[in-house]
């Protein structure tokens, strides 16, 4: 009782009143991913461990390392994911310097460049795929232009290259954007005054973007690289719209796992798998490309 | 006075306003999820034509909703667990009703059943519902049956080998028909639907298998398997790269892309639609030990926790109906299940399909293969192991005494594990044990 009398009081005494709009704005947020992320993140750990009838088991794991397409599986979502997000993170900072040069017309070109965040990745894939496939507007523009008699047939594993290439193509066309954006948002937050210095010391271009602006857009580029890794293991419905399952990836098989065999369990297991790579991947971004205050203010 | 002339106002208003939704009725809806009818123009048509019909003459409205089989299993079985349930019927493969019935889904369909029959304008053929009994009650209606055909298109019928019947077409000739396009044209014309969403597997543990050993299961790593997987691998030289990309095989054919295609009959039939007068439909092909072919048989069943049981009766009874049951033959090539509808004459190119589907029933060397039943919840593991055999032989090309050696006793631990007996024309072994 004492207590519950003395809150008045300090309160009156000046003690800051907790404010309770933010916590406000931020529930709806935390409700969604505390049940559509940390629920079933939750439930998935528990099916890749336990026996449907109880108690603790490896035996999902162990069938997910016997799969046929498990050793394919890891190499490919590693493979493409060591070519896909260096790709996009390169032109992702190319398209941001340029739209933040600000040369005219350079909002069209936000504009266009940001287009296909707006197209969920299986739609993605279906574009590519006509692109692609064997009547496709490849070959009708090589029959066109009289390179090709018979149209070729890219998507099959008779032709690996092309087979990667096109998904490589149609990942890096999809998402170089939301890289883009997070860099122009980070470049954007750099403050004029690092660049008036460096123009004092006769810095040329070259150098500042080296010294100058590469060093501050460090946490953007942490954040753009931590997104994309992640997001590249999660990757599977263009993969699986281009390819089938001839380049199966892990995400594509906890999809099928789940959805064709009906086994949650080593469907989860893949799952439980992802998310360890890529806790691991975002640990070694973070130590990698730690902001060391010195390098900043040296 | 003005006491009652506020309440006349009130009750006028209310008379206003309440006459007119009497006269129109409640509105009805009731839910009906399926595996069934997921291609899109299947969805569509079933929901602008089928259920658009029933609509018009009862007033309720269908709520069709059609899943993957996953979620669709999932979703039932998780409204038995908790006894309180959205879905007032659902239609589903036979080969799922072993797990519906024990997890406690399905109810017994026989009082349905018994109405039906009693309104005696329509039979169901006694075999269906001899098999439509699961776990001691009938765990459905039969509602509509399918199977698998090949269709092709009428310019690769000039390298058909001469001398053969394409009606009554073996393995061999399919083969030989593939190489003879390939020799002509330099390009491999024979196309199966392997791609993530394609039936692949049902050609491979429906068709080959039993054409080539007699048995699904029982025979899997018998020397004759051996020499259906040195077939396959012959077979592949001939097949189109893109197979594996395949899901429909109406969408290559109509495209020129495949010139041979095997597939199931509702995913043949918009190329015979479109263009009735481009291909023919043929049997599936015999092996030395015959023709074999799936049966492929959906069924109906209210579940136990149905909001609107009775509304979905009426349903069943529409959808059992000899025009119904015509109609759809018509529109998504399933077949009747009532004997009223099968005497009906199709036209265009449904009329093809329903040639071939009677050559292929009643050819003289005609084997049946059923889906598997009683593999309960690892009923999704069967088909895979097939399509993984074939992926690791044919794709990966392994060695085939070995692979098989190792699927086998994949093949015999799950069926060793959920005690299930061998699917036909397998001999009715429990467990079912590959030799």
């Amino acid at each position: 009782m004492a207590a519950a009398d003395e809150v008045p009081d300090l309160a009156r005494a000046g003690r800051p009143r907790i404010e309770w709009l933010p916590y406000l704005l931020l529930a709806p947020s935390l409700v969604f991913l505390g049940v559509f992320f940390a629920y079933p993140l939750v439930q998935a750990f528990g099916l890749s461990f336990l026996r449907p009838e109880g108690g603790l088991t490896a035996e999902h794991f162990q069938r997910m390392l016997g799969d046929t397409y498990f050793r394919g599986a890891i190499t490919n979502s590693l493979l493409l994911t060591a070519i896909v997000v260096p790709i996009q993170v390169a032109i992702g900072l190319v398209i941001a310097l340029l739209v933040n040069s600000r040369f005219r017309g350079h909002l069209w070109f936000l504009y266009i460049c940001a287009i296909p965040l707006a197209i969920s990745d299986l739609a993605a894939g279906l574009i590519w795929l006509s692109v692609f496939t064997e009547r496709g507007y490849l070959n009708t523009l090589l029959h066109m232009v009289g390179a090709v008699r018979e149209p070729l047939t890219y998507l099959s594993a008779e032709q690996p290259v092309w087979l990667y290439g096109a998904i490589i193509a149609a990942e890096v066309w999809r998402a170089t954007a939301i890289v883009m954006i997070i860099l122009l948002a980070g470049l954007q937050l750099i403050p004029r005054d690092y660049f008036e210095t460096a123009d004092v010391f006769g810095a040329g271009g070259w150098r500042k973007l080296w010294h100058v602006t590469l060093p501050l857009l460090r946490p953007s580029l942490q954040t753009a690289l931590i997104i994309r890794t992640i997001l590249a293991f999660q990757l599977f419905a263009t993969v699986i719209t281009l390819s089938g399952r001839q380049v199966p990836v892990l995400a594509g098989e906890a999809y099928f796992w789940y959805g064709l065999y009906r086994n949650p369990h080593v469907a989860s297991a893949y799952a439980v798998l992802i998310m360890g790579v890529s806790v691991v991947i975002t640990w070694v971004y973070l130590r990698a490309l730690r902001t060391r205050e010195e390098e900043v203010a040296g | 006075m003005r006491a009652p002339t506020l309440m006349a106002v009130v009750l006028a208003a209310i008379l206003v306003v309440t006459v007119p939704a009497a006269q129109t009725g409640p509105a009805v809806e009731i839910t009906f999820t399926s595996t069934q009818f997921s291609p899109v123009h299947e969805t569509e048509w079933a929901r602008d034509t089928l259920f658009r019909a029933f609509e018009t003459e009862t007033g309720i409205r269908v709520r069709f909703v059609s899943e993957l089989a996953g979620p669709y299993m999932d979703r039932l079985q998780a409204e038995a667990r908790v006894g309180r349930g959205s879905i007032d019927l659902t239609g589903t493969l036979h080969g799922d009703f072993p797990i519906l019935v024990p997890a406690g889904v399905a109810r017994d369909m026989a009082p349905v059943q018994a109405d039906l029959a009693r309104r005696g304008d329509r039979t169901f053929f006694p075999d269906l519902v001899r098999i439509s009994q699961v776990g001691g009650i009938q765990a459905y209606v039969p509602w509509m049956q399918a199977t698998y055909v090949i269709v092709a298109h009428k310019r690769a019928m000039a390298y058909f080998p001469r001398g053969s019947n394409p009606m009554a077409m073996t393995y061999d000739d399919l083969l030989e028909w593939g190489d003879a396009i390939k020799s002509a044209t330099g390009t491999r014309r024979i196309g199966f639907p392997a791609g993530p969403g394609g039936l692949f597997g049902r050609f491979l543990h429906g068709y080959i298998y039993p054409s080539f050993t007699g048995s699904q299961v029982k025979r899997f790593k018998s020397p004759e398997a051996v020499e259906m997987w040195r077939y396959l691998r012959r077979l592949g030289g001939v097949l189109h790269p893109g197979s594996f990309l395949y899901s429909f095989m109406h969408e290559p054919l109509l495209l020129g892309e495949v010139w041979v295609a095997w597939d199931h009959t509702a995913r043949l039939l918009p190329a015979l639609r479109d263009r009735p007068d481009d291909f023919v439909v043929l049997p599936s092909p015999a092996g030395p030990r015959g023709r074999s072919f799936l049966s492929v048989i959906v069924g109906l069943t209210i579940p136990k926790t149905a909001p609107n049981a009775e509304a979905a009766a009426r349903l069943i009874e529409f959808l059992t109906r000899p025009r119904t049951q015509v109609l759809t033959v018509q529109g998504v090539a399933f077949f009747p299940t009532v004997r009223e509808a099968a005497g009906a004459v199709p036209t265009g190119g449904m009329k093809l399909l329903a040639e071939a589907v009677t050559a292929q029933q009643g050819a003289r060397d005609a084997r049946v293969a059923l889906l598997p039943v009683g593999l309960g919840v690892r009923t999704g593991e069967f088909v895979p192991l097939y399509v993984d055999t074939f992926r690791e032989i044919s794709v990966l090309g392994k060695p085939i005494e070995e692979v098989l050696a190792a699927q086998a006793r994949k093949l015999e631990e799950l069926y060793r594990a959920m005690n299930a007996v061998c699917p036909p024309p397998d001999p009715a072994i429990t467990p079912c044990r590959p030799d």
